[in-house]
């Protein structure tokens, strides 16, 4: 099959050509075969017309003859009832010249030698008998004599030559005719009959074209299908078949490439599904185990109180323990509800415009007063730095950065507290000059429940603050970031754009 | 008596991350009876125990450093430690399993009640003393 054409021609249009040329076969073949029967049946009309021009020749020669017994009788005996035969032949002689040359007259060659003939005949009665019998009627013995009679069969040789003659020629050129018409109509009937294997071949090779260009695709597309539909949604065929055919292979492949996608998608959206649940069943039990360890404080300390002997200054003691442990309790709830709202995507950030130096202000004024080790420097330009945001929960991310640079300096120092504006962004810096965070913990510090050492250093904490704090920057467009040398301090950042005045 | 006291006052090793839990461990098992060592992680609490070698361990699981059950499979596998009764308390109450197959001799789950402690740390240095 030609395919060189890099567009496959249509199937279709292949069809309409491949029958109209098995058409246009047959039709030669047949047309060759009618004219094989058109030749049979023109050679015998011509065999026909040939024996007819034969019987009326002989006719005619018989009339001629019947002249000539007439005149001789006549001019014999003188006896006019002898005549009768001249009589009858000259009455019949027009009429029959006239149907003899009628029916000679196919070609021009036929109608020559007729009027040969015909020229010889009338030569004969015009020239000799009617003359003789006009005399014989005057003086019988004048037409008796012997050169008259001479004359006579002299001139009737020569007609009977002519016809002769006429004959032969008619019966020869029909022979030849017949035969060459025998040959012509035995060559179409082959033509014909080639034509017919010919056609007979074509019709075979059609089938097993279409067989092969839709027949057999079809099936495999068939078969394609119920694999496809058994699961197998790998299934792809060879494209084959020309045109309409090849696109449906196309079409099927397409067709099998959505399916496997989609369904790689389902399974993919499925495994997320199960890594979010194991993920949430995950955080369920850190939860529990978060909670149990304050409320393990709680509950002990307060068995010891009821049921143990202790002095007053124990008893302050423990009741401390008790109610900072309670207190954790509560922060540690309200970061697991803020946890659990920035990852559901249900923690509302309200848009207002804020301007984070006053936040930062704030919150640093709230600090200043916990630690009498630290000192908070403050440093904010005198414009405002305005986003757009949240002003709680911004005020929730300076909180935790603060509470963290002062909880990861136990020995105290500065911590400098900075806010300054670019064009695209406003930046908050918080400085410590505390114990830093070892480089193996760097990379996972914004993760959920990160401490590190710090509960063995007895610094609190649920290891939430950092990731509650970057998915707030985050939800307010965003980014949060840290430096740190262990030992030396951390430097922790958050970027957030500025709100463009309106 | 009091003579007799010291010189059979055991010796408790606790190993807990939490100062207060630290505190509320030795509250528990009463200040009097006992002396004891404290590490709040996994590395340090397996130095002192080697240097101490103390005659029961109160061992919570989530260290930092090395996990509770790395700690007590290390003390397992010294022979000095192979029958010090270790009590495990966590968080993490359904670790019981996992705790008393690398060797706890109990587990006790947190929030403990004080007196629930001191009862087995009495019945196991009780049994241990026997066992000698």
């Amino acid at each position: 099959m030609p395919t060189s054409d890099r567009r496959p021609r249509s199937l279709s249009a292949r069809l309409v050509v491949g029958s109209a040329l098995l058409a246009l076969v047959v039709a030669a073949a047949f047309g060759v075969l009618v004219f094989a029967v058109t030749t049979l049946d023109d050679a015998t009309k011509r065999e026909r017309h040939t024996k007819a021009v034969t019987a009326e020749t002989l006719r005619l020669e018989r009339l001629v003859l019947d002249l000539d017994t007439g005149l001789r009788g006549f001019v014999l005996t003188g006896k006019d009832d002898l005549l009768a035969p001249w009589t009858s032949a000259r009455a019949a002689l027009p009429k029959s010249l006239r149907d003899f040359q009628q029916l000679a007259s196919t070609t021009a060659g036929e109608r020559r030698r007729a009027m040969t003939l015909v020229a010889s005949i009338d030569q004969y009665v015009n020239d000799y008998a009617v003359p003789v019998v006009e005399i014989a009627r005057e003086s019988p013995a004048a037409t008796r004599q012997a050169f008259v009679s001479q004359e006579g069969a002299q001139q009737l040789a020569a007609v009977r030559d002519h016809f002769a003659d006429f004959l032969s020629t008619e019966s020869a050129v029909a022979a030849a005719r017949t035969s060459t018409a025998q040959r012509r109509s035995d060559e179409a009937i082959a033509a014909a009959v080639a034509g017919l294997i010919a056609s007979a071949l074509l019709i075979i090779g059609f089938g097993l074209y279409l067989a092969r260009s839709i027949a057999r695709p079809a099936r495999e597309v068939a078969e394609g299908a119920a694999r496809l539909a058994g699961g197998d949604l790998t299934t792809r065929l060879r494209p084959q078949g020309v045109g309409e055919i090849e696109e449906l292979t196309h079409a099927f492949n397409r067709m099998a490439e959505r399916l496997e996608a989609s369904r790689r998608e389902l399974e993919e959206q499925n495994e997320k599904l199960r890594e979010s649940e194991h993920a949430k069943s995950e955080l369920v039990s850190i939860v529990a185990h978060e909670l149990r360890t304050p409320l393990a404080s709680v509950l002990g300390f307060t068995s010891i109180l009821l049921q143990r002997e202790v002095t007053d200054e124990q008893r302050r003691e423990y009741l401390a323990i008790i109610e900072a442990q309670a207190r954790r309790l509560g922060a540690l709830v309200n970061d697991f509800l803020d946890v659990q709202h920035l990852e559901e995507g249900k923690l509302s950030i309200a848009k207002e415009l804020v301007d984070i130096g006053s936040v930062v202000r704030e919150q640093s004024e709230l600090f200043a007063g916990q630690s009498p080790k630290h000192l908070l420097d403050v440093s904010l330009p005198p414009t405002p730095l305005p986003v757009r945001g949240d002003s709680n929960r911004l005020a929730q991310v300076v909180a935790n950065l603060l509470s963290n640079a002062i909880k990861y300096s136990p020995e105290g120092g500065v911590v400098r507290v900075a806010g300054k504006r670019t064009d695209s962004v406003v930046r908050v810096s918080i400085q410590d000059e505390g114990v830093g965070i070892p480089p193996e913990l760097q990379r996972e510090i914004f993760g959920k429940f990160v401490r590190g050492h710090a509960t063995a250093n007895g610094i609190e904490g649920s290891g939430l603050g950092l990731a509650i704090s970057r998915s707030l920057v985050e939800a307010h467009g965003g980014s949060i970031d840290f430096e740190s040398t262990k030992g030396r301090g951390s430097t922790f950042w958050f970027e957030i754009p500025t709100a463009s005045p309106e | 008596m009091t003579a007799i006291a010291e010189t059979a006052a055991k010796t408790v090793l606790i190993c807990e991350d939490d100062p207060n839990l630290r505190t509320l461990v030795r509250l528990a098992l009463g200040d009097d009876g006992y002396r004891f060592f404290e590490a709040p992680d996994g590395p340090s609490g397996l130095a002192l125990a080697r240097r101490t070698q103390p005659d029961l361990i109160v061992l919570d699981l989530m260290l930092p450093g090395r996990s509770g059950l790395d700690v007590l499979r290390e003390l397992r596998n010294a022979r000095d430690f192979a029958d010090t009764p270790v009590i495990v308390i966590s968080a993490w109450s359904h670790s019981d399993d996992a705790a008393v197959q690398a060797g706890a001799d109990r587990f006790v789950a947190k929030p403990f009640d004080p007196d629930e402690l001191r009862d087995a740390a009495i019945a196991l240095l009780e049994d241990d003393s026997a066992n000698e």
